[in-house]
C-alpha cells in the first residue's frame, strides 16, 4: 500500500505544478495586456510593459523653445525654460546636443552650439541658451538627455475608446447591436437543443443512435464550409443581411455541441424518476417540462455561457450575416477592429478595446460560474 | 405584457437605430481655391435620397476623411452614401460577391484582387467615355486605363477599375536634423546613397531600418525593394515582362534585383538590429529607430503613408523629412517611381454607382482629399496649391518628375504570387537562402498557378 500512498502524493504535486503553470500561462499575457492598455503607444513601442512599474533610464530627445521666444537682455540674447515643460520629477543625468555624441556633457556643464551660442541645462530640465547674437531659424535646439523617469500611466486609451465623440457614438451603438445578436442567438439555440436533447436522451425511435452519431459527427465541420451557401440560402429566401440571418447563423452553428452536452446531461438523470412519472401518466412534455428542465438547469446555465461568449467575441459570423454595406448593424468586435486603423498596429487601443470588450463576458461569467463548472462535468460522471 | 415587449422592442430599435448625420462637408462650399463648379456641375444628377453602398479598405481616420469627401456627393446630389471599411477587404468583397449581396461601390487596394472579380463576372464595365476621360485627363493617363482593363468571363477586355488616390514608394524617410548633426547629405544618386550607406557604417553608426513583419502579409516590404531595384538595374520593358511571367522569376536579372536588395538587408553591418531581425521586425515598429535616441538608424524606405507609424507628435517637413530613392547615375535608365494605388469598381450596378463614378472624375473629389491628408493624384485638372502639406506637394512633384512610372508588381502579379509566394520567398531570402532558390520556387508557385 506504500506505493499507492507515495502515488497519490506525488500526483497531487504533479496536478498542483500544471495548474499553477496554467493558470500562469493565460494570467500572465492578460496581466501584460491590461498594463499595456494604460500605456502611451510610444511606450508600448519603447520597452516592455513589465518595466512598466519601475523608474526607467531613458534617453529622450527634447527640445528648447523655438527662437522666436527669445529675450535680450544686457546685449545677449537668451532663452530660458524647462525641457520637460515644467520641473516634474525626472532627472537628468547626462545631456547632449548632438544625435551622435549624447552624454557628451554633464548636467550644469556649458555646452558650444552649433549654430553659436551656448547652452547649459540642469538635473531638473531647466535650460539656459545664450547668444551674442540673435537665435535664427523656426525651431528650437534639440536636447538628447538620459533621465531617470518614474513610472508613467495614462487613462488616455480608455477615455479614447468609450468617450471620444467621434466613437463613443458607434461604440454604444455597437454595444446594442451586440446585445440583440448574442441574446436572441443565446437563447434559441438552448431552447430548440434542450427539446432535441430530451428526445434522443428518452424518447424511444428508430434510428437514434444513428441521429445522435450524426450530430456528434456535425461538431468537427468547421463553419467557414458554411459560410457561402448559407448566406446565398439567405438571399434566396429574402432573409439577406440581418439580425434574423444572424440568428439563424449562430444557432446553426451552436446546435451540436449544444445538443451533445445537454444530451449527454439528461442521460445521466436517474431513470426512476422518469419512469415513475410515466407511471403517473404523465406525457413526455410534462416529464421535460416538470422534471428533467429544472434538474438540468447547470447544464443549461453552462451552455449558455459557452454560447454567449462565442457570440459576444464573433466578428466572423457577424461579418458575413449581419453587417450589410450601409454599416447601420456594426457590433463591437467590429467598431474595435475599425478602431486600429487601415493598417492595424494601434497596439494600446488594441488592449483597451479587449478590456472594455471583455467586461461584460466577465460579468455573465462570475455571474453564472457556480454552474460551469458543475456543466462541463455533464456526463463525464455517472 | 404584450405592451411591455413592444415597448422594449420599441425602446431598442430607438437605441439601435439613431439617424445617423452626414458627415459634415470641412470646406464650406464656394469657399478657398477649390473647383466648385465641378461640385455645381454634380446637382444636376438628382438621385433623391437613393441609397449608395461603398465598401473598402479605409478605416479609423482615413475613413473619417472617405466619408467627408462623399459627404460633397451626397449633399449635390441627394443620395444616401454609406461608406463600410474593413481590414479583412480581400476577402470579404469575395464573400459578399459569391452571395449576391455586394456593395454597389468597391474600392479594391490591389488591382490583382479587381481583375480577379472581372473574371468571374462580378464587376460592371465603365463607359467607354470613362477610359477616354481618364486618357486626356490622368498624367500618363493610358498606364492608368491599362491597369484599369480587365478580361471578363468572356474573355472581353473592358475597363473595370477607375484609379483614384495614389501612393508613391520610392521613398526613403529620414530624419533632417540627425544628418546635420553628423554633416550627411541627402544621396542624388544611387552611388552616392550605397557610399552614405558605407560612409554611416564607417562613423560607428547603422545606416538602415528595414522591417518586413506585416501579420499574415509578412514580406511585402521586401518586393517594394525588389520592385524598385528592378526598375533602378533594368528598363522599365523589363519590369513589365517580369511582371507579366514573361520573363521567369529566375532570370539572372531578376535574381540581381534580389540580390541588390540584399546588399542593403543582409549586411549585419547596414540593418539596425542585424539582418537576422529584419524578417521579424514589423513594418509598422521599423521607423520609429529612426526617433529613438540614439538613433537605431539613419534612413527607412517606405511608401508614402508611413508618418501615420512615426511618434506621436513628429511633424513630417521638419522633425522627418524624406528623399527620392535614387537610381544609379551610371546606368542612364531616368528616374523611375514605383507606386501603389487603390481602384474604385462598380459591384453592384445603379444609377447612384454610375452617378458617383462620374463624381470621381470631378476635380472637386480629388481636391477635397488632398487638401486634408494623404492623398495624391495624378489628375490634371486639379490645383495643387490645394495640398494640405509641403510634403504632400514634394511627394506629387517626385510623382511628375518621374521619368517612368511604374505600378506595384506584386500588386499585379496572381494572387498566388503577388500575395503568396513572393512575400515568403523574401522572408526566406531575408533569413539566408539564395537568391536563385527563392527565384526558382517563386516561379515554381507561378507555374502550378498557371
Amino acid at each position: 500500500m506504500d506505493n499507492i500512498a507515495g502515488t497519490k502524493s506525488s500526483l497531487t504535486w504533479a496536478v498542483h505544478i500544471s495548474v499553477v503553470i496554467l493558470v500562469a500561462l493565460w494570467l500572465f499575457p492578460t496581466l501584460g495586456l491590461l498594463v499595456s492598455s494604460f500605456r502611451t503607444s510610444d511606450q508600448i513601442a519603447t520597452s516592455g510593459w513589465w518595466n512598466a512599474t519601475f523608474p526607467s533610464t531613458q534617453n529622450l530627445t527634447l527640445r528648447t523653445e523655438p527662437p522666436k521666444s527669445q529675450i535680450e537682455r544686457e546685449g545677449e540674447f537668451i532663452i530660458e525654460g524647462n525641457l520637460f515643460g515644467s520641473a516634474g520629477s525626472s532627472q537628468i543625468q547626462v545631456y547632449g546636443i548632438a544625435s551622435n555624441a549624447l552624454g557628451a556633457y554633464q548636467v550644469g556643464e556649458t555646452a558650444p552650439l552649433r549654430n553659436g551660442g551656448t547652452i547649459t541645462v540642469l538635473a531638473n530640465g531647466d535650460y539656459q541658451m545664450k547668444n551674442s547674437e540673435a537665435f535664427k531659424g523656426k525651431r528650437g535646439q534639440r536636447v538628447f538627455v538620459t533621465a531617470e523617469t518614474p513610472p508613467k500611466f495614462t487613462l488616455e486609451n480608455y477615455r479614447n475608446v468609450l468617450f471620444d465623440p467621434a466613437n463613443s457614438e458607434g461604440m454604444a451603438k455597437a454595444f446594442f447591436n451586440t446585445l440583440t445578436v448574442t441574446i436572441p442567438a443565446t437563447i434559441i439555440p438552448i431552447l430548440v437543443a434542450a427539446f432535441a436533447a430530451y428526445a434522443l436522451a428518452w424518447m424511444e425511435f428508430p434510428g437514434r443512435a444513428l441521429l445522435i452519431a450524426m450530430i456528434v459527427g456535425l461538431l468537427v465541420v468547421p463553419l467557414q464550409l458554411a459560410l457561402i451557401p448559407l448566406l446565398k440560402f439567405h438571399n434566396f429566401v429574402g432573409i439577406g443581411k440581418g439580425y434574423f440571418g444572424v440568428w439563424l447563423a449562430h444557432t446553426g452553428f451552436g446546435l451540436p455541441l449544444a445538443i451533445y452536452l445537454l444530451r449527454n446531461y439528461m442521460v445521466g438523470l436517474p431513470r426512476d424518476i422518469i419512469e415513475n412519472a410515466k407511471v403517473d401518466g404523465a406525457s413526455d412534455f410534462q416529464i421535460f417540462v416538470k422534471i428533467i428542465l429544472p434538474l438540468s438547469f447547470p447544464a443549461l446555465a453552462s451552455f449558455a455561457i459557452f454560447q454567449f461568449l462565442w457570440t459576444w467575441n464573433d466578428l466572423l459570423v457577424a461579418l458575413v450575416f449581419l453587417i450589410d454595406a450601409t454599416g447601420e448593424t456594426t457590433v463591437m468586435t467590429k467598431q474595435i477592429v475599425e478602431l486600429l486603423g487601415t493598417r492595424g498596429g494601434n497596439w494600446e487601443i488594441l488592449a483597451t478595446s479587449a478590456f472594455v470588450s471583455i467586461s461584460v463576458p466577465l460579468l455573465v461569467f462570475f455571474a453564472m460560474q457556480k454552474y460551469l463548472v458543475r456543466g462541463l462535468l455533464a456526463g463525464s460522471v455517472k | 405584457m404584450k405592451t411591455l415587449i413592444s415597448a422594449a422592442a420599441l425602446a431598442l430599435a430607438l437605441s439601435v437605430n439613431p439617424v445617423k448625420a452626414q458627415a459634415p462637408l470641412p470646406f464650406a462650399p464656394g469657399t478657398g481655391d477649390f473647383n466648385w463648379q465641378s461640385y455645381e456641375a454634380l446637382k444636376t444628377t438628382q438621385l433623391n435620397g437613393e441609397q449608395v453602398t461603398v465598401f473598402g479598405p479605409w478605416l479609423g481616420p482615413d475613413q473619417k476623411v472617405v466619408e467627408s469627401v462623399l459627404a460633397y456627393f451626397a449633399k449635390a446630389t441627394g443620395a444616401d452614401v454609406k461608406y463600410v471599411g474593413s481590414d479583412s477587404f480581400e476577402q470579404q468583397i469575395l464573400i459578399d460577391a459569391e452571395a449576391g449581396s455586394a456593395p454597389n461601390v468597391s474600392v479594391f487596394p490591389q488591382p490583382g484582387l479587381a481583375a480577379d472579380m472581372a473574371k468571374r463576372g462580378f464587376l460592371s464595365p465603365l463607359s467607354t467615355e470613362t477610359a477616354d476621360w481618364v486618357r486626356t485627363n490622368y498624367a500618363a493617363g493610358q498606364s492608368w486605363v491599362d491597369l484599369g482593363t480587365y478580361a471578363n468571363q468572356n474573355g472581353k477586355k473592358e475597363l473595370y477599375g477607375f484609379f483614384f488616390k495614389v501612393d508613391v514608394k520610392s521613398l526613403v524617410w529620414y530624419v533632417p536634423e540627425n544628418f546635420e548633426d553628423a554633416g550627411y547629405e541627402v544621396p542624388e544618386s544611387m552611388e552616392d546613397l550605397k557610399t552614405l550607406t558605407d560612409q554611416i557604417v564607417a562613423d560607428g553608426g547603422t545606416p538602415w531600418c528595414i522591417g518586413l513583419g506585416s501579420g499574415g502579409a509578412t514580406g511585402w516590404p521586401a518586393t517594394d525593394w525588389v520592385e524598385d531595384m528592378m526598375l533602378r538595374t533594368q528598363p522599365a520593358a523589363v519590369y513589365d515582362d517580369w511582371v507579366a511571367n514573361r520573363i521567369p522569376f529566375d532570370d539572372p536579372r531578376v535574381v540581381a534585383a534580389i540580390e541588390e536588395f540584399g546588399a542593403f538587408a543582409r549586411n549585419n553591418a547596414y540593418v539596425a538590429g542585424g539582418a537576422g531581425t529584419v524578417a521579424s521586425t514589423d513594418f509598422r515598429d521599423s521607423p520609429k529607430g529612426l526617433f529613438s535616441s540614439p538613433p537605431q538608424c539613419y534612413m527607412h524606405k517606405q511608401a508614402s503613408f508611413i508618418p501615420a507609424f512615426f511618434p506621436e507628435g513628429t511633424s513630417v517637413g521638419e522633425d522627418a523629412d524624406f528623399f527620392y530613392f535614387p537610381a544609379y547615375s551610371g546606368k542612364k535608365l531616368g528616374s523611375p517611381v514605383l507606386g501603389a494605388g487603390t481602384v474604385f469598381a462598380i459591384t453592384k450596378e445603379s444609377k447612384g454607382a454610375r452617378a458617383l463614378m462620374e463624381f470621381l472624375k470631378s476635380p472637386i473629389a480629388h481636391e477635397v482629399w488632398m487638401a486634408q491628408q494623404g492623398f495624391l493624384t495624378p489628375h490634371k485638372g486639379v490645383n495643387t496649391k490645394l495640398y494640405a502639406t509641403d510634403t504632400l506637394r514634394a511627394m506629387g512633384d517626385i510623382l511628375l518628375k518621374a521619368t517612368t512610372f511604374r505600378f506595384d508588381g506584386s500588386d499585379l502579379m496572381p494572387g498566388g504570387v503577388g500575395a503568396g509566394s513572393f512575400w515568403t520567398g523574401m522572408v526566406d531570402y531575408a533569413g539566408g537562402k539564395p537568391a536563385k532558390q527563392v527565384a526558382q520556387e517563386i516561379q515554381n508557385s507561378w507555374d502550378a498557378l498557371k
